[in-house]
């Protein structure tokens, strides 16, 4: 039964290693402004009918820009880049950006950062494949927390944290041994693939045991006319819905097309029955192995069982895979389509900018944005390095005055608030276990934990408006509201203290070797500057800073606990403002 | 059968109707549909000074309602299981649930609980609670020739979880910025004691509860969460506290810090007066151990006990139970979901009952959508229409409501596979539930917009 595993590459997705990135340090004509205006305008104006096409290669693509100066011109420039490409930043970092580096300089460094060990390896590794831990989820969260707190490559964690609430997978609804090497085995494929093309990302998501069991087409059936039994549309629904191309017919810069005064739906009813056929007839690769199967079964691609796959033909999108294709081609040809799609670089692109920039971008910023994912200049779609590229070095990303509009930024989600502080500080875990756990729960914790989404709809939905705000009034979106309630802000609070509390002389230890020669003096000024810079992205007011220094200052220096506590009012009290919470 | 709860004979309604029924016939705008006294009841609810509370029940996932109320006559039983013979649930283990209607439905049809509902098949029985029949989302009335030559509008975005869940809530898809349970608490804020405590959930933010102006409050099973720096000196420093205080609290000109410090705003105001108020209520009833639902619909028993304290008149409450996305393992997965809402159900009843209040509370259950009949491997796929069930003393229980659908895939009730076309609409099904509650025929509109479009407004089960 053992059907070769699928390579996903094809003609119409390039692999990144044949096909080389856009040199983003190496800014030509295609990346000036000017082109890229040039560009933008051309795209806006195809557009006006309603039926926009993507840009195809044929099209000037214009990519990303550089922007006016690639070196941060003060340390609010260098932290704001930081605060969005990274889970958070050292004093060390934050330096180095500043005195030699540049914006693109950086990117490529990050690009070329070798990966840490995989999760996989490090739950072998510490013994969570031990027989007791079968039917548990005992080690995720702590590499989990390992890797997003201490993992070197920064840029390629912030893009795990963000691929995993859009492609998104839990442990709550994996129902099947080894759930732990499931879920790892999953981010390790997000990881593998974050600077890769997302449409490699797709054909290993789509063959990956976590998935097939989360969206439960693991062990789909084809139809069956003596009982009428017909296939799980589950994955097929989502995958268009979530993961590629969405409910609506999208215009290159986001916004919904329509016809006769209606949104155009992008598919209907026939077309998730349809594609639903293709993904039957996968399950776990089991060869070589004996039961009860080890984790090993979980990072293995799923592969074909022929007597439950539909060889019939398959129509979707007004595509139809031939009868008699077989389960490779056909999964193929399906994730084609949709990868090819004019809305894919949109639907995916726009919600990357929500998660690490703003979560109203312009109709300019998300069609640049597109557009460089449509083609990274060099006629490849799907690239995920033109892709976080366009976002991070786009002029509404850089620019200082764009971030001073009421409405710019994002409330950054409790999670990477989280993260933000045990990066900035080099959270270490003294015995290598990283017992942090669940962080979900909303009344004592962050409401909030890594893989442990409610659903496949994340923890918020990139729509999200939330209610009685200014934001409703105004037609905008604020994702992270969605789980921001009278529970989680005081929960939130409570933990960070907790948290902070610990961090001198539990397992869980920050280093604040920056800070510690700061808390011993009289005055906390430059305490509470410090950690503006390197915690909240340089973000603070003077009138913030102001009350959090007389707050610090309460507490005199000289005692045993004196400028440990400082230390700790001071981080609690930043972690708690408002301006530290809205990342602009 | 008992249906003692059917006719309540009440002068004091009957004065109001007759006055409401006056006032609209002078401003010569009386609403086309025919006025009942239960929906006309308690028209002036502003002013009301007793106490009523609505609790929606969301089952997130879209509940599988073939295997939920289940065809128990031998004929119906045979349709549904030929349709789905890999999920079928033994008759044998139905018939202790059979539903007993004051009314038979017609050409012999009867219905059984899914074995985990059996608390309620007695409540049903007693009159305590009825089932809707093929309720779900609509625009206007419409039929399968309609449905198939979409020559009327409908739900945009069907079977679709988010949007199918927004617009059950609040008559939009995602991004709606109102439920109909908040634009409930918008007509009763001024009412209560305290306009925060009127519209309350427990499992998170959900479009139900916002209205247009009332916001929201959100509590967990153990009531509102204090800010423990701000209670007690932070780190040794009372000042530090202070501190704390002002920048949750301190007005922004930054809308997303704003945002933030109007939520932080509400958790501190209310903190305080709430916690107090609970603390004083005893409340005997067990509730389920191991169930998160059962968690939750006792805090609002203990909200509904500290009414007084919280100075409340009128409760819009919302919890919620998640894992109903059966699409496999439906057997293994759905009769423990059966079995946590049956006796979180039955318990908050009972509660009701302890605190003599039983009259005054209606529960009713809501889900994405329903599924499809047909099955596949090993569960059910997304659907439309679904059965639900509304519970209370003031409920006209023993009963159904709505039409019982033909058992088929592809028959006059489907749109294929068994995906029910609604015969009842939210907008239906809310709107008798607001009326009980005390929205007066002529703010209904503003509480489902498509009210509109319906001739029967008032479904008559509460």
């Amino acid at each position: 039964m053992h059907a070769p595993t699928i390579e996903p590459e094809t003609d119409s997705a390039p692999s990144v290693a044949s096909a080389p990135a856009p040199a983003p340090n190496t800014p030509a004509s295609t990346y000036t402004g000017a082109a890229l205006l040039a560009a933008a305008g051309g795209l806006l104006s195809a557009c006006g009918g309603g039926d926009g096409p993507s840009p195809g290669p044929g099209l000037n693509p214009p990519s990303s820009p550089v922007p006016a100066t690639d070196k941060p011109t003060s340390v609010r420039d260098a932290a704001r880049f930081l605060t969005q490409a990274t889970l958070g930043y050292t004093r060390a970092d934050l330096d180095a950006l500043m005195s030699a580096g540049s914006f693109t300089g950086w990117l490529d460094t990050q690009f070329a950062l070798p990966r840490s060990a995989s999760h996989f390896d490090w739950l072998t590794a510490k013994g969570y494949g031990d027989a007791a831990n079968i039917f548990s989820t005992k080690g995720l969260d702590n590499t989990i927390w390992r890797k997003f707190i201490a993992s070197p490559d920064a840029l390629r964690q912030r893009v795990v944290l963000a691929l995993s609430e859009l492609c998104v997978v839990s442990v709550l609804g994996i129902n099947s041994s080894w759930p732990q090497f499931a879920v790892g085995s999953y981010l390790d494929v997000l990881e593998a693939n974050a600077f890769g093309n997302y449409r490699q990302l797709l054909g290993q998501i789509s063959l990956n045991p976590a998935m097939g069991y989360f969206l439960t087409f693991r062990g789909n059936v084809k139809a069956n006319p003596a009982t009428g039994s017909q296939p799980d549309e589950n994955y097929a629904r989502e995958l268009m819905q979530l993961f590629t191309i969405g409910l609506l017919q999208l215009n290159p810069d986001g916004s919904v097309q329509s016809a006769g005064g209606k949104p155009v739906e992008t598919y209907k009813q026939a077309d998730v029955s349809g594609l639903a056929r293709v993904f039957t007839g996968w399950d776990l690769d089991s060869s070589g192995l004996t039961r009860p199967y080890p984790p090993e079964i979980m990072r293995r691609p799923m592969v074909q069982v022929a007597s439950r796959y539909e060889t019939g033909a398959k129509s979707f999108l007004g595509a139809t895979v031939p009868s008699g294709a077989t389960a490779t081609d056909s999964l193929n040809s399906a994730l084609d389509t949709l990868f090819n799609h004019p809305n894919l670089p949109v639907f995916v692109g726009r919600q990357m900018i929500q998660r690490l920039v703003t979560s109203n971008p312009s109709a300019a910023y998300v069609t640049r944005v597109a557009a460089a994912f449509a083609n990274n200049g060099a006629g490849v779609r799907g690239d995920m390095k033109a892709l976080l590229t366009a976002i991070l070095l786009d002029p509404e990303a850089r620019d200082a005055s764009v971030a001073a509009a009421p409405n710019f930024g994002k409330l950054r989600e409790p999670v990477t608030r989280f993260l933000n502080w045990a990066r900035s500080y080099g959270v270490t875990s003294t015995s290598d276990t990283w017992a942090i756990g669940d962080l979900s729960d909303p009344s004592s914790r962050l409401g909030q934990s890594p893989m442990r989404s409610p659903s496949v709809f994340n923890f918020f939905r990139p729509g999200y408006v939330p209610p009685d705000t200014s934001f409703a009034t105004q037609g905008l979106t604020a994702p992270e509201f969605q789980i921001t309630n009278e529970v989680t802000v005081a929960g939130y609070v409570n933990y960070m203290q907790q948290v902070i509390g610990n961090s001198v002389t539990g397992d869980i230890k920050a280093d604040y070797g920056t800070l510690t020669p700061l808390a011993a003096t009289a005055s906390a000024a430059a305490l509470v500057a410090e950690i503006n810079q390197v915690l909240a992205g340089g973000a603070l007011s003077g009138a913030t800073l102001g009350q959090i220094q007389s707050a610090v200052e309460s507490v005199a220096p000289n005692t045993a606990n004196g400028p440990r506590n400082r230390i700790f009012i001071a981080l609690t009290l930043v972690m708690a403002s408002p301006e530290f919470i809205a990342q602009k | 059968m008992s249906d003692f709860a059917r006719i309540r004979p009440d002068n004091a309604s009957r004065r109001v109707f007759l006055q409401r029924a006056s006032a609209l016939s002078i401003a010569g705008s009386a609403a086309p549909w025919a006025l009942s006294l239960s929906a006309m009841g308690e028209a002036a609810a502003q002013t009301a000074t007793d106490y009523k509370a609505l609790v929606c029940v969301f089952l997130f996932g879209g509940n599988d309602y073939a295997n939920t109320l289940v065809p128990y006559d031998q004929a119906s039983y045979d349709a549904q299981y030929a349709l789905r013979s890999n999920l079928r649930i033994d008759r044998s283990a139905l018939a202790a649930n059979l539903l007993k209607p004051g009314t038979a439905l017609p050409g012999g049809r009867q219905y059984a609980l899914a074995p985990g509902l059996d608390p309620l098949a007695p409540l049903f029985n007693a009159g305590r609670m009825a089932v809707l029949l093929n309720v779900g989302t609509l625009v206007q009335p419409t039929t399968l020739a309609q449905y198939q030559a979409r020559s009327v509008p409908l739900p945009p975005k069907l079977f679709s979880h988010n949007d199918q869940q927004s617009y059950w809530q609040s008559s939009s898809p995602e991004g709606a910025t109102s439920g109909w349970g908040g634009r409930m608490g918008d007509l009763f804020a001024s009412g209560n004691g305290n306009a925060t405590f009127t519209s309350m959930g427990v499992s998170g933010n959900a479009v139900y509860l916002a209205g247009k102006s009332a916001v929201q409050y959100q509590v967990t099973p153990n009531g509102s969460v204090a800010v423990r720096g701000i209670a007690s000196p932070l780190f040794g420093s009372a000042a530090a506290s202070s501190v704390l205080q002002s920048l949750m609290t301190g007005a922004r000109s930054q809308n997303m810090e704003n945002e933030y410090v109007r939520v932080c705003q509400r958790s501190l105001n209310a903190n305080a007066q709430l916690s107090s108020a609970l603390a004083s209520v005893n409340l005997a009833t067990a509730f389920p151990s191991g169930n998160s639902l059962g968690d939750q619909l006792k805090v609002v028993a203990r909200l509904i006990a500290a009414r007084g304290a919280l100075g409340a008149k009128r409760h819009v409450f919302f919890v919620s139970i998640g894992g109903f996305d059966t699409h496999d393992s439906l057997l293994d997965t759905h009769p423990a979901l059966m079995g946590r809402v049956g006796q979180a159900l039955a318990a908050f009843h009972q509660a009701t009952v302890e605190l003599g209040v039983a009259e005054q509370v209606t529960a009713f259950t809501a889900s994405d959508f329903g599924r499809t009949l047909v099955s596949n491997n090993g569960g059910s796929d997304h659907g439309w229409g679904s059965m639900h069930f509304v519970l209370g003393g003031s409920v006209k229980g023993a009963a159904f409501y709505g039409n019982a659908p033909v058992i088929a895939s592809g028959g006059p009730d489907d749109v294929g596979q068994g995906r029910l076309l609604p015969s009842v609409s939210v907008d239906q099904y809310g709107a008798t539930l607001a009326s009980w509650l005390g929205v007066s025929n002529t703010d209904l509109a503003s509480v489902l917009p498509n009210l509109g479009n319906y001739s029967t407004r008032n479904l008559g089960f509460v």
